[in-house]
């Protein structure tokens, strides 16, 4: 028993040694240097178009989720379908962290412009969380192009009268027309709002005894 | 002159120990790996319970605080746990070790210094005591303490300590129970 | 990536399927080193028989390496293992009256189950003891509450808590155990049952 002992020891505390001064391998997010991110603003990689958001939605893709950057005031007033509101003055809470920071959902921040959420997309970016994206263009954007779309002329190529037909029918499912009503626009558009759920803590174990 | 027996335990031959906490660690350490989580016991006989209770006395079992939480947070019903699959496994592998070395057989282990009688009193009384301690520690030596200290955890190593410091200071007044 | 269940390599029903293959890896390893002796468990407080601590520690510190190692290797994803969590006074209290129970009834659940498969009498009746001390506790759970939820911590990591590092937390076990072994071994010696021994 005692050479099983020292045999024991033998092999266990060196190892104890290794790992007690080994690096310490984490899965914290990959924090982004500056030109990293740099690079990333300039080829505008972080962008999505109303019309591919407006298409996911229509599908009903269960794996995208609108944040709403702006106030809770405004957030009240009109929101898109489905869209969640963390205001950017609580972007870095740790409430949203996991919204945040995670694999599953395509994240696409809108404002009424682009700067919101564009703040947004840089501070979520900075802190090498992955999956966020900013609307083009904002709400305005969006009024103009899904909401309200140009039409073209009969004479525009094919291209543009499909895009035409598509955001006005986008509309009829999106809410239509913002300058619509209070009442009109309120039914329509207060679609329930669904509760902040903790996407990342679906991954933890059940344990206990 | 008093009779020397052999005790029972002395009989058989058993791992070495230092092979089976080898053996052992690993066995925790692929339960971690394959489920997340670390072993246990105490778990499975209050999931155990908690069926009991719900089939025989149903209505009682809605009304209690205890049962309606717990089937809240247990949505497949208690016994479709990680811990009863493994207990089930434990009392199988236990037999098999048995056979296999010879020691299955009806008995009743007791100091020669007590009847078999006294020792099963005590058996339960030691058993009410545990099942009691155990909820109130969430976890018994295999899941809180054994477990536990494998994942470096505080509840773990508190709960370790307390259970042998107990043990040792109460050793010396229930002697008679096993020396 | 392990823990394979998480990542979902694996289905929640395959999960339970090996949760009974482990179990009969434990009661197996359990039973072999006398785990399924009541006067064995119990000789660790007397020190004529110190499996319990050699086999406990070893088991610990094996198990603790181990995953160390996984995690070094990326095998593990050590954020995601079950951590206990640790209520304070509930812990403590708990610890106390299943020290008790363990002196008294010779035996812990686990081993109580490998003690009953062979045939152990007095483990069958310790499991008996168990289920009536779980009713117990589930049936006057409100007078328990309060102190069940009291000192809620949490589920931190010694280590966090001294603020250092697992591995070196761990290093520390690991001397701590080996001295512990060699105490054992020693007491082992000192305190003989006074019975034939062989």
């Amino acid at each position: 028993m005692k050479n099983t002992r020292v045999l024991l020891a033998i092999i266990y505390i060196p190892v104890a040694f290794i790992l007690a001064f080994a690096p310490v391998k984490t899965n914290k997010p990959n924090i982004l240097s500056s030109d990293e991110l740099l690079e990333e603003v300039n080829s505008s990689v972080q962008f999505v178009s109303p019309d591919e958001v407006a298409d996911r939605i229509i599908q009903k893709d269960p794996f995208i989720q609108l944040i709403d950057v702006r106030t809770p005031e405004e957030f009240e007033q009109f929101s898109l379908p489905g869209a969640i509101n963390i205001p950017l003055s609580q972007l870095l809470a740790p409430e949203y962290k996991d919204l945040l920071n995670q694999s599953d959902y395509t994240n696409v921040l809108y404002s009424n412009g682009t700067v919101s959420a564009s703040q947004a997309w840089l501070l979520a970016r900075m802190n090498g969380y992955e999956n966020n994206y900013v609307l083009t263009g904002g709400l305005n954007y969006w009024a103009e192009t899904i909401m309200n779309p140009e039409k073209p002329a009969s004479t525009n190529p094919n291209e543009e009268i499909a895009r035409y037909n598509f955001r006005k029918g986008a509309s009829q499912v999106l809410g239509g027309n913002v300058t619509a009503s209070d009442d009109q626009a309120g039914s329509i558009l207060a679609a329930p709002k669904p509760p902040i759920k903790k996407t990342g803590t679906k991954k933890k174990v059940q344990g206990g005894c | 002159m008093s009779e020397v027996t052999i005790p029972e335990f002395r009989k058989t031959r058993y791992f070495n120990p230092y092979v089976g906490g080898v053996l052992l660690g690993v066995v925790l350490l692929v339960a971690f790996y394959i489920s997340g989580r670390g072993l246990g016991a105490s778990g499975a006989i209050k999931s155990a319970v908690v069926a009991g209770v719900e089939t025989l006395a149903p209505g009682h079992a809605e009304n209690s605080k205890f049962y309606s939480e717990y089937t809240e947070s247990h949505p497949n019903g208690p016994l479709k746990s990680w811990l009863v699959f493994e207990m089930l496994g434990v009392l199988i592998g236990g037999f098999i070790s048995g056979a296999i070395h010879g020691r299955l057989k009806l008995q009743v282990e007791h100091s020669p210094k007590i009847t078999s009688r006294k020792r099963l009193l005590f058996a339960l009384a030691g058993g009410i005591l545990f099942g009691l301690g155990s909820q109130l520690g969430r976890g018994c030596t295999s899941g809180s303490a054994l477990t536990g200290m494998a994942v470096l955890s505080m509840g773990g190593f508190i709960s370790m300590m307390f259970i042998f410091g107990t043990a040792y200071a109460l050793a010396y007044f229930v002697r008679k129970l096993w020396i | 990536m392990g823990p394979l269940v998480v990542y979902e390599h694996i289905t929640q029903n395959t999960n339970l399927f090996f949760a009974f293959l482990i179990g009969i890896a434990f009661g197996f390893v359990l039973e072999g080193s006398g785990f399924s002796s009541s006067r064995k468990l119990a000789g660790q407080f007397y020190g004529y028989d110190t499996t319990v601590i050699k086999v406990f520690f070893t088991a610990a510190i094996t198990a603790g390496l181990g995953l160390l190692l996984f995690g070094l290797f990326g095998w593990i994803d050590l954020d995601l293992i079950y951590i206990n969590p640790y209520f304070k006074w509930s812990t403590i209290v708990g610890g106390m009256i299943m020290g008790a129970g363990f002196i008294l009834g010779g035996f812990c659940p686990g081993t109580s189950f490998t003690g009953a498969a062979i045939g152990k009498l007095d483990a069958m009746v310790f499991i008996g003891g168990l289920l009536l001390g779980i009713l117990i506790f589930t049936e006057g759970y409100p007078l328990f509450e309060g102190l069940y939820m009291a000192g809620n911590k949490g589920a931190p990591r010694v280590s966090e808590m001294m603020g250092i590092s697992d591995g070196l937390f761990l290093l520390g076990l690991v001397l701590v155990a080996f001295g512990m072994f060699y105490v054992a071994e020693w007491a082992e010696k000192k305190f003989p049952l006074k019975e034939g021994t062989e």
